[in-house]
């Protein structure tokens, strides 16, 4: 065995040239398939650690359909979602700690000179310690702010540094307009740096009290959507059945809601990037085919070229499984060689991604492991019918061959 | 005691469309020991003979015993087992590997038998030096001249100390002194006890044997016995 792998690396150092070459198309397969699994991955995480640093245990709920543009116009509030329907659930459901309602816009804030579009969420102040939002300077609003309709505002790392690039926000009034509506507002808190959340940017976004805004701002008695807090994981569904059961005897209709937990979120994105990779892989994979096909012919080639040669070792007293042996042994190596080249290249490939997009991406052993084996499974497959060909070769005709 | 026994053997080939009946009904007996060479023209079927006799091949009817054991119904590993143990081969060609130095080519059939690797490069260096050879141990066959490339080949023939060599041709690709230095260490063998085969149709070394069989057509059409063995 140990003569045969010797006698197997001997032949294929021997054309050095076209090994490289029919190498090239597995490496190019490994790297491909390590490097787009490892960005599909490496997404996956990062969309994973957002979601959980957004507080465990949310329940998001929305209107079952977008209103305006083509569809349907609802004007009847008994089709919407109203603050109502928020302080229901934080009474009716036991499962749930903390509810508040949320009205979201787009508006042009203001401070001096400068301006900028960006998202007024108004809410209540319970929301800061659900989402998991930290202060860097300043402080939350509170019941208090609430109850008395003060305006105050809680704005992102980004709004801040954007419109106070001296820093210095806490104390400052800003003007949030929009059309005919124009009202000011008084930084009490900046929120340190959270990255993108899963359906907000916190980062870019200003925090009013939902009470000081709801009139003000937004002029409309429906919300954009509810977050509510379940005590627990465990009773997270139970919270979601209880939410349910609170709106549907409301709407008399399930289209016209909808409730999702975070851990139904995380489960939905784990299978859509689940799948996502497992496409990208397989497109990879069909590199891998034709790098297969690949080493077949060259082994073909080889098997033909060698026929004297395999002749004169069944001569000698080779059998059909030692010629098996040492030319599928020679196909594994190639394929091995290059799974492991392949998988260098495909690091290398990830990390510059990396790098340069600026995105996580994360190699994991398994994928490791599954490349090199599927190289390995490669060089079998597509090594068997070459070497059985050799194998099968009558010695008299072998040896008589030119 | 008779070595070989081939009764009644018959092998055809097609060539394109044509069947060609190499070996036609053929029945020889070869003692242990014996110098035979087996002579006619090209196409007498005097190789396809030898290869049947070497389990190369396997004849369409008839049968071959080799010491006394039936062959040509062996399956293909027991016949490798054959031709590995009991049988060293040497062609016109010399078929050495030209990837492999003189000791590894010689190291060769040793591998397949499952030598284990300090014996076999005693044997392979004590059978080279044998042929002459023990200062090109390490010269791949480019490197070497014909005669030293059909010496590699004969150690490599002799390295599982087989009972029956059989030689194709083994002076056909060499000049007229290479070729009598082969005749020389096969005359040598042959006194150490070995059976020596040889095909050809040179006169001169159709002299060497003890016995010569003429063939034409597939068939064995005479035999001439000698009883003395010239020393060359």
């Amino acid at each position: 065995m140990l003569e045969m792998l010797k006698e197997a690396f001997r032949s294929i150092s021997a054309n050095k040239l076209r090994t490289a070459l029919s190498m090239v198309g597995i490496i190019i397969g490994v790297a491909a398939v390590i490097a787009v699994v490892s960005v599909a991955e490496g997404t996956s995480q990062s969309i994973k650690q957002n979601l959980s640093a957004i507080g465990s245990n949310l329940i998001m709920i929305s209107p079952g359909f977008t209103r305006g543009g083509g569809g349907r116009i609802s004007t009847s509030l008994s089709d919407l979602l109203t603050k109502d329907d928020a302080q229901k659930i934080q009474q009716l459901c036991p499962s749930v700690v903390y509810v508040t309602p949320m009205q979201q816009g787009n508006f042009l804030v203001q401070y001096e000179r400068q301006n900028t579009m960006t998202t007024v969420l108004a809410v209540y102040p319970q929301v800061f310690n659900m989402m998991n939002l930290n202060l860097q300077e300043g402080e939350y609003f509170t019941q208090e702010d609430e109850n008395s309709r003060r305006r105050v505002a809680v704005i992102g790392k980004e709004i801040a540094d954007m419109l106070f690039p001296d820093g210095d926000a806490v104390g400052k009034t800003i003007r949030i307009t929009s059309q005919s509506i124009r009202q000011n507002y008084k930084i009490i808190g900046v929120l340190e740096k959270s990255g993108t959340l899963l359906f907000l940017n916190p980062d870019r976004s200003i925090l009013v009290p939902f009470s000081a805004a709801e009139n003000r701002l937004f002029r409309r008695s429906y919300v954009s959507s509810i977050i509510a807090q379940a005590y627990s994981e465990e009773v997270a569904p139970q919270a979601v059945s209880e939410i349910d059961a609170i709106l549907y005897s409301k709407f008399q209709n399930e289209d016209k809601y909808r409730i999702v937990s975070q851990e139904a979120m995380l489960q939905t994105i784990n299978q859509t990037m689940s799948l996502l990779s497992f496409m990208l892989g397989s497109i990879a994979g069909i590199s891998l085919l034709v790098g297969g096909i690949g080493i077949m012919n060259i082994m073909l080639v080889t098997v033909t070229e060698r026929t004297r040669e395999i002749g004169v070792r069944k001569a000698v007293g080779a059998n059909r499984r030692h010629i098996l042996t040492q030319f599928l042994l020679e196909s594994v190596i190639l394929t091995l060689v290059a799974g492991v080249i392949g998988v260098g290249v495909g690091i290398l490939l990830s990390r510059t991604i990396a790098l340069i997009g600026s995105i996580q991406t994360a190699v994991t052993p398994i994928v490791i492991l599954i490349a090199v084996s599927v190289s390995i499974a490669v060089g079998v497959f597509f090594g068997v019918f070459p070497a059985m060909k050799a194998a099968k070769l009558n010695p008299v005709e072998a040896l008589r061959y030119e | 005691m008779e070595i070989i026994n081939v009764e009644n053997v018959r092998k055809t080939y097609r060539m394109g469309d044509n069947i060609v009946k190499a070996v036609d009904g053929v029945t020889l007996n070869v003692f242990g020991g014996e110098y035979l060479i087996i002579m006619g023209p090209s196409g007498s079927g005097k190789t396809t003979l030898m290869h049947l006799m070497g389990c190369l091949d396997k004849p369409d009817s008839g049968e071959i015993y080799l010491a006394g054991k039936c062959v040509s119904k062996l399956n293909d590993r027991d016949l490798a087992r054959v031709r590995n143990k009991m049988i060293g081969f040497v062609f016109q060609q010399f078929n050495l590997l030209p990837r492999l130095t003189a000791l590894e080519n010689v190291e060769l059939p040793m591998i397949y038998a499952g030598v284990p690797r300090a014996i076999r490069h005693k044997r392979a260096k004590e059978v080279l030096t044998m042929v002459g050879l023990r200062d090109r141990m390490e010269h791949k066959p480019t490197q070497l001249s014909g005669g030293q490339m059909q010496r590699v080949a004969i150690a490599r023939a002799l390295a599982n100390q087989p009972q029956i060599i059989l030689a194709d041709e083994p002076t056909g690709n060499l000049d007229s002194k290479s070729g009598e230095e082969i005749l020389k260490i096969f005359s040598d063998l042959h006194s150490d006890g070995l059976t020596i085969i040889v095909v050809t149709h040179d006169l001169e070394v159709a002299a060497n044997g003890q016995r010569v069989i003429h063939m034409r057509d597939g068939r064995i059409v005479s035999q001439e016995v000698r009883t003395s063995v010239r020393n060359a």
